[in-house]
């Protein structure tokens, strides 16, 4: 309803009411007027008429004025505003000089200026963006032209951003690729999807600071037809938030190619030129030998020399030319260092979604060197054929550090497969991708072989030996960083733990969570805090890495620089994480009925006990400690710090002073003292813990003496 | 009685150079040319040893190796494999199926013989 309908209809009604009061009025009085009374009668009827038409015009006298001077031009302006805002921003409200809204319509006007103006800021500003943006993405395609790799930018939708007409070049394309167009219709799409994967959990878990590829991973790549496999990267575009926004994909000039292809030559070229002599004198000394058996006995031990000596030399020539062959043939495969941990993880995805088959995942990770998706590839269709063969459907995934290379185990219940058909199996193809690369072929490229034996308990293993990762090892800066020191706690450690039944069970059987934390400081009882936990889980003598608990804490106070220069967690890495009263009942949860173990446990568990009241849970399971027991078996060294008693293990640590990390390491040191401690006699976990208790006793009175 | 080898290998031209060192260094030799035939070979009478090669027709070495390394009345059967490839893992692979050693092509004849007599002669 428009200001001046409104305003009509009131004072309609107003005049109405006035007139209906006055009438009523007359009525009224006329009534209770006597009989006879008709002149006093006609009186109030002129007066009251009178009065009716009074009201009557004042009201409207009054109407007219308000719609004049308020409705009117409140009408007005906002018609001007719909203008301004719809029609014309240079528009200005036009009120006529008799209105009574005051300083309205000139405020609505520098109103309408000021937006005006901000509008044309805005315009400005854009353009001026739009201009710079387009220069800078004209600069860019300049170098991208220049550049001899192939580049192409894509959203994580895939569509085509930007690319240079090397990569049209390496894809054999001819003419445009078009902007905005999916990635995957020029190139295989497995391979992209995997490796952008393994970036973003990368990403995701903050592992790419440390990273020493940071945002950036290798891997094969193919064009769509698979003719063409390019050695390709790929690296993350984040925005400063930190969220990925797209990708850049560079694949590499054929330098690498061509070198080997000059070398095959050569080789070639000796295999074939440089063999014809020797081979020569060889057939020669043979044929005369044969031909003159009457030859006397001095010749005849010359002609015999000849094809020793030639023999040898083929011999030699024939080694060093297969060593420089396999060079070739593997070398340019373009690899990276992966953890084994994430590819399991790929694998076990993977299995999940296309069937029934549960992996779990043991034992130590460990660096390797290969190509993540042929690998992953190649791990998934095994599993699934030894499924199919032997009705597995659960399996054992570990990876195993040995001289020369890292052992990519997957174990199953049931029996090994022939090695007959391993060999049939290999000859499957990557169908999808990678020009139909057979699996036979990725081990080729790979330099490895697969294969089959059975284990002890009706199990059996599928081995595959790996190149060991080429990243040297963790920065030194870490390891110059001094142990925690060893803190004693007799009420911790030293109390009778009532075992029962589990204490008579052999160390091997139990099931362990070994544990670390990382806290704001060395004192639990002088205000310090935890600012992460972390655990794994041991069952049957097996790591299972896959069912690991990991939680940053919120310890409600600041982190001292002291302590973050050991586990790296700073006040922004906590914000927003949850506080111990939430954390420690998921760990309690996580603990269950297992056993806990720690190097230097006392420590990590006065945090623990510390806090049980205000978390309403309870830590009262035994409790092992790796330091204790490595002093009860290495009783001839002071030195128990966990990167010592690792390495006397030659457990290696990955993610030294991380809470997992430090745990992983605490549970393979762990696992290998089971052995040592069997050997000497210890063989159940009450044993264990009276050897651990021991060892408190005498070092507390060494410390105390 | 002399003990018997198995050789085990297609190639003919290597085959006599085989069958002659092993026979002079007072060894009994039977041949087969293929997986299936060494397998039956062994069937009808274990030998003391078996020069194994990789690469044969029909089941090749690998799967030999690992058949009579099954069946626990062949344990005390040696086994050395005879192959082109010369990588550690092959190497790694041949051992972890069973094979008592392993020797690269191109051998050296002599410690070739010498290999196979301490194993008969002086059995670990």
């Amino acid at each position: 309803m428009g200001p001046r309908l409104f305003l009509i209809l009131c004072f309609a009604g107003l005049g109405a009411a006035a007139l209906v009061a006055v009438i009523a009025g007359v009525w009224l009085i006329t009534s209770a007027l006597p009989d006879g009374g008709t002149e006093l009668r006609d009186i109030v009827i002129v007066y009251g008429g009178g009065i009716a038409c009074l009201l009557v015009a004042v009201i409207a006298v009054l109407w007219g004025y308000l719609d004049h001077a308020l409705a009117q031009p409140l009408s007005a302006v906002v018609r001007g505003i719909q203008t301004v805002v719809y029609a014309n921003p240079e528009h200005r409200i036009e009120v006529g000089e008799s209105h009574e809204l005051g300083g309205l319509p000139a405020a609505v006007n520098d109103l309408v200026r000021k937006l005006s103006q901000a509008r044309n800021t805005v315009e400005d500003a854009v353009a001026r963006a739009t201009q710079s943006l387009e220069q800078q993405k004209n600069q860019l395609a300049v170098i991208l032209q220049d550049l001899s790799e192939g580049v192409i930018v894509c959203n994580l939708n895939h569509n085509i951003l930007l690319y240079n007409s090397r990569a049209l070049q390496l894809l054999h394309i001819a003419g445009d690729i078009g902007l905005d167009r999916s990635l995957f219709t020029f190139m295989t799409r497995q391979p992209i999807l995997h490796c952008l994967g393994r970036l973003s959990s990368r990403v995701a878990e903050g592992r790419h600071a440390d990273h020493p590829e940071g945002l950036m991973a290798s891997f094969v790549g193919a064009s769509c037809d698979g003719r063409y496999i390019l050695d390709s990267r790929m690296s993350l575009i984040l925005d400063p938030d930190g969220t990925a926004t797209g990708y850049v994909l560079t694949f590499d000039d054929d330098t690498e190619e061509l070198a080997a292809l000059g070398l095959r030559d050569r080789l070639l070229r000796e295999a074939t030129e440089g063999l014809r002599a020797p081979v020569a004198n060889l057939s020669a000394a043979a044929e005369i030998l044969g031909a003159n058996p009457s030859m006397d006995a001095s010749q005849q031990s010359q002609f015999k020399h000849v094809i020793l000596s030639e023999s040898r030399f083929l011999a030699n020539r024939l080694e060093r030319l297969s060593a420089h062959y396999r060079d070739i043939i593997t070398g340019h495969w373009p690899m990276s260092d992966i953890y084994s941990g994430n590819l399991f993880n790929h694998v076990a995805r993977r299995l999940k979604e296309q069937r029934n088959v549960t992996i779990v995942m043991t034992g130590l990770p460990q660096w390797l060197h290969g190509d993540s998706y042929t690998l992953v590839e190649l791990l998934n269709r095994m599993i699934l054929k030894v499924s199919d063969l032997t009705g597995a459907t659960s399996f054992d995934l570990e990876a195993l550090r040995g001289d020369r290379h890292v052992y990519v185990d997957v174990a199953w219940q049931g029996p090994a497969i022939p090695s007959a058909a391993l060999t049939a199996w290999l000859a499957d193809r990557l169908d999808e991708a990678l020009g139909g690369l057979s699996l036979r072929e990725v081990l080729e490229r790979h330099r490895t072989d697969i294969w089959s034996l059975a284990d002890g308990g009706e199990r059996a293993r599928l081995r595959l030996p790996l190149p060991q990762a080429k990243r040297a090892a963790a920065p030194a800066e870490v390891h110059r960083l001094p142990p925690r020191p060893e803190f004693y706690d007799f009420e911790l450690l030293a109390r009778r733990q009532d075992t029962g039944e589990l204490g008579t069970r052999p160390l091997r059987a139990i099931t362990y969570v070994v544990f670390d934390t990382e806290t704001t400081g060395l004192e639990p009882e002088g205000g310090d805090e935890m600012v992460a936990i972390a655990g794994v889980r041991i069952v049957n003598g097996r790591i299972l890495t896959g069912e690991s608990f990991e939680r940053i804490v919120d310890p409600r106070r600041p982190i001292p620089p002291a302590s973050i220069r050991f586990h790296g967690i700073t006040d922004e890495t906590v914000r927003d994480k949850p506080p111990i009263q939430v954390v420690l009942p998921q760990f309690r949860a996580f603990v269950g009925n297992a056993v806990l173990v720690a190097h230097n446990a006392a420590f990590d568990l006065k945090f623990l006990k510390l806090k049980e009241a205000e978390c309403g849970v309870e830590f009262s399971m035994p409790v092992l400690d790796t330091l204790l027991l490595s002093a009860f078996l290495h009783d001839y060294t002071g030195k128990h710090g966990l990167d010592v008693v690792a390495g006397r293990f030659g457990i290696e640590v990955h993610g030294r002073h991380t809470a997992l990390g430090d745990a992983l390491a605490a549970a393979g040191v762990f696992l290998k003292m089971i052995d040592v401690l069997e050997a000497r006699g210890v063989s159940t976990l009450d044993e264990a813990l009276a050897a651990g208790n021991a060892m408190v006793e005498t070092r507390a009175k060494l410390a105390g003496a | 009685m002399a003990k018997s080898i198995l050789v085990v290998e297609d190639e003919p031209n290597i085959v006599l150079s085989l069958q002659f060192l092993m026979k002079k260094a007072g060894f009994e030799v039977r041949v087969a040319r293929d997986g299936e035939e060494a397998l039956a070979a062994v069937e009808e009478r274990a030998p003391d040893l078996m020069l194994l090669d990789v690469m044969i027709p029909k089941r090749d070495g690998y799967d030999v190796c690992q058949t009579v390394r099954a069946n626990p009345a062949w344990a005390g059967i040696y086994i050395i494999m005879l192959t082109a490839k010369g990588r550690e893992v092959d190497r790694e692979k041949g051992i972890a199926l069973g094979a008592n050693d392993y020797v690269t092509k191109p051998f050296s004849t002599r410690d070739l013989t010498e290999k196979v007599k301490q194993l008969l002669d002086h059995p670990a």
